[in-house]
């Protein structure tokens, strides 16, 4: 045992080491994206089941139909005529009926701006007291007069006053119910939760002037379609990656497919085989939606409350009709109104492959989390490293790649190096702080002035690392490979910090910024190998926040032929920060972006004479 | 004095005669219920309305409200998402409202504890305890325990809060009997995992029986899809079946091996188990007990058929003790009128005697047992010669004729 021990410790002194961490970072990232990819199987995703007790979906008869289908039809014929009205007539009318049903009705003004528009509109709600309940809870029903592409919801806003009228009928409430009409299909639901939970901005968004207990759920309908549909599209993605609990989804996957025999999709997967590859490609659209994090409809601006949501959208060409859809919302609402508690039981961080199958966090956590981890090893190995006495430089100067100079030199074993900390610190903290210029920039701009704005900071991005090379360089005194080893340790650490914290939070997010930054790790200061450095450069510009940006908003999106271009998707963040609070932005632009500098300036990196003071241990 | 009772009368002698030395038969007088269900919230619907089947069918078999200790710990009835209000069903075709206008729970809500449960039945209740909440049980009360809700493997939950152990409830069965609080017990458990509850009971005279194996669970049987939940489990949906077809009224004779013998696995789809080892006289004994022994209330009263002989000693020697008494008196009052003679005037003396006259003829003859058989058999030869005499009048009629 001792002698184990001993040999323990003398390996740990052994130069060979250090050679390792490379390697090991190289293994992490690998098995990373493996996982991922394996995810898909049997063995690894699992079926979905029902976790909490009381929802008990599916074992309702449902009874809207008959001659609520003509209630609907009077209903769509009013609201046809509003069709290219204004909001507040639009309004008008929506209260009459709504107060027409005996319904309290409150109205919620809000103006939000963002990249120099300005986005302003009226909610209108009407809350049906729970006949025997005792209004501490609340469950909502969510029709905006656009969804999120901006097409009328022309079916949507007549069905829920339908439902809202046959749900009136019924006494078997246990929870309010809200039904909320919004202009629009983000900003709207998101102005009023909100205010809902005090939570706004009172200076851009209304309070509400009346309110109900707190919301157990909420389900949006996003039906523009006016001719008979197929399948339910159920959008579950919220703000942020946020994802409601699967129960939720279950609940209605249970209620729709099982119940009343309709096909459910998620992901905008249409069609889905249940193969593997349809599996990967349902998880890796969900993947990108999360790491994107925007609003993906009414339901999403919920989620950050921990209010659960989901979006349906009726789609396909079939024979169920719009009592239907109702019939499913009706199901899913008796299943709510079960509800003892806040849905809780089930997961809230998973991916679904299929309707019914489903990875949790446990299984795929460790993916991203190898991919964070990489960039801490490789820190430290740095760290260590830059504790060891140099090369000594005569041995240098006779080899020719630094490969064979470690080779020949191995480096006395109890020497260690005084570290100097000063430079290292101070260029890794300016490039993190530098990064707070373009998230501000981008998101208080103009909308004509952001593209502009985007060139001019790609090309000064470009040429940072240049400037900050050269000034390292002609500084006083020169850098060192040290402090090289350094400047790559910290920003390494940060990022392998900042990633892991945020896989917990944000798993795609995390998953795609370690990916596209995973050259950082191997990238060193190359002086003497001009191939292997314009190399490195030419993999870290291709893989620079500014191009993949870039690529992103050209690239054909998932079921347009066409990108929605650069304009369309700086737009888009800006008014998701600004309005959902994304916080994509901060991880693109402080997290991603100084780590990538740092990476380049290291590459330009021309380690000068090593003043380090060798000190003897 | 008619015929018929003086006909009767040489078998009463005989009883008394003979039946001084005779064992008192194994037989009880009272029957109670204690119907506990142990879980609350909607979802748990089935619970209630198990156990609220289970006090219909005892109250229906005679056992009234005031021996039925039913615990229920929520109210179904008045949940908002009853879309039934007022009502409790457990059978789709929501024949039988099993809430009606007759109901008595007397533990509700969080009165349901595994506290109140043990006391309830041990009865270490303080004095502010209402009567209609205590379980006023005797050595000769047979009991009815039904126990329904979330269990496990020697546990059953009591609303999501606590629960009681396989241990607690054998000890608690342990103290009632230490104490005599019953006679025989039936216990039932519909829950998961069920046999395990009665598994650690070691109390004699119990029959128990549960719906599921270790390691199995308990189903409900339907759901009624206009309330949206369960409304009834299995095990206890097939006992109330047989209950309800075979014993139609108190005076069925089906025995409780019969209604165990009515459990199948395709039926209850878990083991039903039964436990008889408790029991004196094993399975034989216990599967012969009547269903009405525990479901139904019997309408046995405890006659004084039999000699009370403790009552007679005492009575025997309470008179023993006045006669002695008496004679002690007498003498003493026969020693002083003879020394008051002289004394006393003769006015005095004669209301003495007056008094003491009426005095002596109040008494009582006192009870002795100085000749005792031979009382007996005078009394024994008295009716028989009066026998013999009728037997001989009727023959001298039937001879004339």
């Amino acid at each position: 045992m001792p002698r184990l021990l001993a040999s323990a410790l003398s390996l740990r002194r052994d130069p060979r080491l250090l050679k390792l961490p490379p390697y090991l970072s190289l293994l992490c990232i690998v098995v990373g994206v493996v996982w991922l990819f394996l995810l898909p199987l049997d063995d690894y995703s699992r079926r979905t089941y029902i976790s909490e007790n009381a929802l008990l979906p599916g074992q309702v008869h449902t009874y809207f139909g008959g001659s609520d289908q003509n209630v609907f039809r009077a209903y769509k014929h009013e609201t046809d005529e509003l069709a290219g009205k204004g909001n507040i007539e639009v309004n008008d009318k929506l209260e009459s009926i709504a107060k027409g049903l005996g319904l309290k009705v409150g109205r919620q003004n809000f103006t939000y701006s963002s990249a120099g528009n300005t986005h302003s509109g009226q909610n209108i709600y009407a809350i049906l007291q729970a006949p025997r309940g005792d209004a501490t809870e609340a469950i909502v029903l969510v029709a905006a007069w656009k969804n999120v592409k901006g097409e009328p919801n022309r079916s949507g806003v007549p069905l829920v006053l339908t439902l809202a009228r046959y749900f009136k009928r019924w006494s078997l409430w246990s929870k309010d119910i809200i039904f909320l009409f919004t202009p629009d299909s983000i900003a709207g639901p998101q102005a009023w939760v909100d205010a809902y939970h005090d939570a706004h901005d009172s200076s851009r968004v209304a309070s509400l002037p009346l309110k109900s207990g707190a919301l157990q759920g909420a389900i949006a309908l996003d039906y523009t379609r006016e001719t008979r549909f197929q399948s339910v599209h159920i959008v579950y993605d919220g703000v942020n990656g946020q994802l409601p609990n699967l129960d939720l989804i279950n609940s209605v996957n249970h209620v729709a497919g099982g119940q009343m025999g309709m096909g459910v999709a998620i992901q905008e997967m249409w069609k889905h085989s249940n193969s593997y590859h349809d599996r990967l490609q349902t998880m890796l659209r969900g993947m990108l939606k999360q790491g994107l994090g925007l609003a993906s409809g009414p339901h999403s601006s919920f989620i950050p409350y921990h209010v659960d949501a989901v979006t349906l959208q009726p789609f396909g060409d079939g024979w169920q009709d719009e009592m239907a859809i109702g019939r499913v919302i009706e199901g899913t609402f008796r299943s709510l109104n079960n509800l003892l508690e806040h849905l809780h039981q089930s997961f809230f961080f998973y991916f679904l492959m299929q309707k019914e199958r489903f990875v949790s966090i446990g299984t795929y956590l460790p993916s991203a989390m190898l991919v964070a981890a990489n960039f801490t090893i490789m820190a430290i190995a740095l760290w260590v490293k830059s504790g060891q006495p140099e090369v000594q430089k005569v041995i240098t100067e006779k080899t020719e790649t630094a490969e064979e100079a470690e080779k020949l030199a191995l480096p006395n074993p109890h020497a260690a190096m005084e570290r100097d900390l000063f430079l290292p610190l101070v260029l890794v903290a300016a490039c993190q702080f530098a990064g707070v210029v373009p998230l501000y920039l981008f998101n208080h701009l103009s909308e004509s002035a952001l593209i502009p704005a985007f060139v001019l900071f790609t090309v000064l991005s470009a040429i940072l690392p240049f400037l900050l090379s050269n000034l390292l360089h002609t500084s006083a005194t020169s850098t060192t490979t040290q402090q090289y080893h350094l400047i790559r340790s910290f920003s390494l650490l940060l990022l392998g910090m900042f990633l892991s914290s945020l896989a917990t939070l944000n798993f795609s997010l995390a998953f795609l910024v370690g990916v596209f930054s995973a050259p950082l790790t191997f990238v060193r200061p190359c002086p003497n190998s001009p191939i292997l450095k314009w190399l490195s450069m030419a993999v870290l510009y291709i893989l620079s926040p500014t191009t993949v940006v870039f690529v992103a908003s050209v690239l054909p999106d998932l079921d347009e032929k066409v990108g929605c271009g650069l304009g369309e998707v700086l737009r888009q963040a800006a008014f998701a920060w600004d309005v959902t609070g994304t916080y994509t932005p901060v991880v693109v632009w402080c997290v991603w972006w100084p780590a990538w500098i740092v990476g380049v300036v290291s590459v330009l990196g021309r380690p000068g004479a090593g003043d380090g003071k060798v000190k003897n241990a | 004095m008619k015929l018929s009772s003086i006909l009767r009368l040489p078998a009463l002698l005989g009883a008394m005669l003979l039946g001084t030395a005779a064992v008192v038969e194994a037989e009880h007088t009272s029957n109670w219920a204690v119907l506990v269900c142990t879980s609350r919230f909607w979802f748990n619907y089935r619970h209630l309305a198990n156990v609220l089947s289970i006090y219909r069918t005892v109250k229906r078999l005679g056992i009234p409200d005031s021996q039925i200790i039913l615990m229920l710990p929520d109210d179904m009835a008045c949940n908002p998402r009853n879309a039934f209000p007022g009502t409790v069903y457990s059978n789709a075709d929501r024949a039988v409202d099993l809430y009606g206008d007759n109901i008595e729970v007397d533990y509700r809500g969080y009165e349901v504890t595994v506290e109140n449960f043990i006391r309830l039945l041990t009865d270490r209740v303080g004095d502010e305890m209402p009567r209609s909440k205590r379980l006023l049980t005797d050595d000769r009360s047979n009991i009815l325990v039904y126990m329904t809700g979330h269990g496990g493997n020697e546990f059953l939950k009591f609303q999501d809060a606590e629960e009681i152990g396989a241990f607690d409830l054998a000890d608690a069965f342990e103290q009632m009997w230490e104490k005599k609080r019953y006679h025989e017990i039936l216990f039932m458990i519909d829950t998961c995992q069920a046999n395990t509850m009665y598994s650690k009971l070691y109390s004699p005279n119990i029959i128990a029986t549960g719906s599921s194996e270790l390691d199995q669970s308990s189903y409900s049987h339907h759901a009624d899809n206009d309330i949206g939940v369960a409304v009834i489990d299995r095990y206890t949906y097939y006992n109330l079946e047989f209950l309800e077809n075979e014993v139609r009224d108190t005076s069925s004779k089906k025995t409780v091996g019969d209604l165990f013998d009515s459990y199948t696995y395709e039926k209850i789809h878990s083991n039903a188990g039964v436990r008889y080892d408790l029991f004196p006289g094993g399975a034989e004994a216990a599967r012969s007990r009547l269903v009405t022994d525990f479901f139904g209330n019997v309408q046995n009263v405890e006659v004084d058929g039999h000699k009370n002989t403790t009552l007679e000693e005492d009575m025997l020697a309470l008179s023993k003790t006045i006669a002695a008494l008496r004679k002690k008196a007498d003498e003493e009052e026969a020693i002083s009128v003879g020394k008051e003679d002289t004394t006393t005037t003769e006015a005095t003396k004669e209301t003495q005697n007056g008094t003491l006259l009426t005095h002596k003829s109040q008494f009582a003859k006192p009870l002795t047992d100085d000749n005792w058989l031979v009382k007996k058999l005078s009394a024994l030869g008295a009716v028989v010669g009066c026998a013999v005499l009728w037997q001989m009048g009727s023959w001298l009629e039937s001879g004339q004729k």
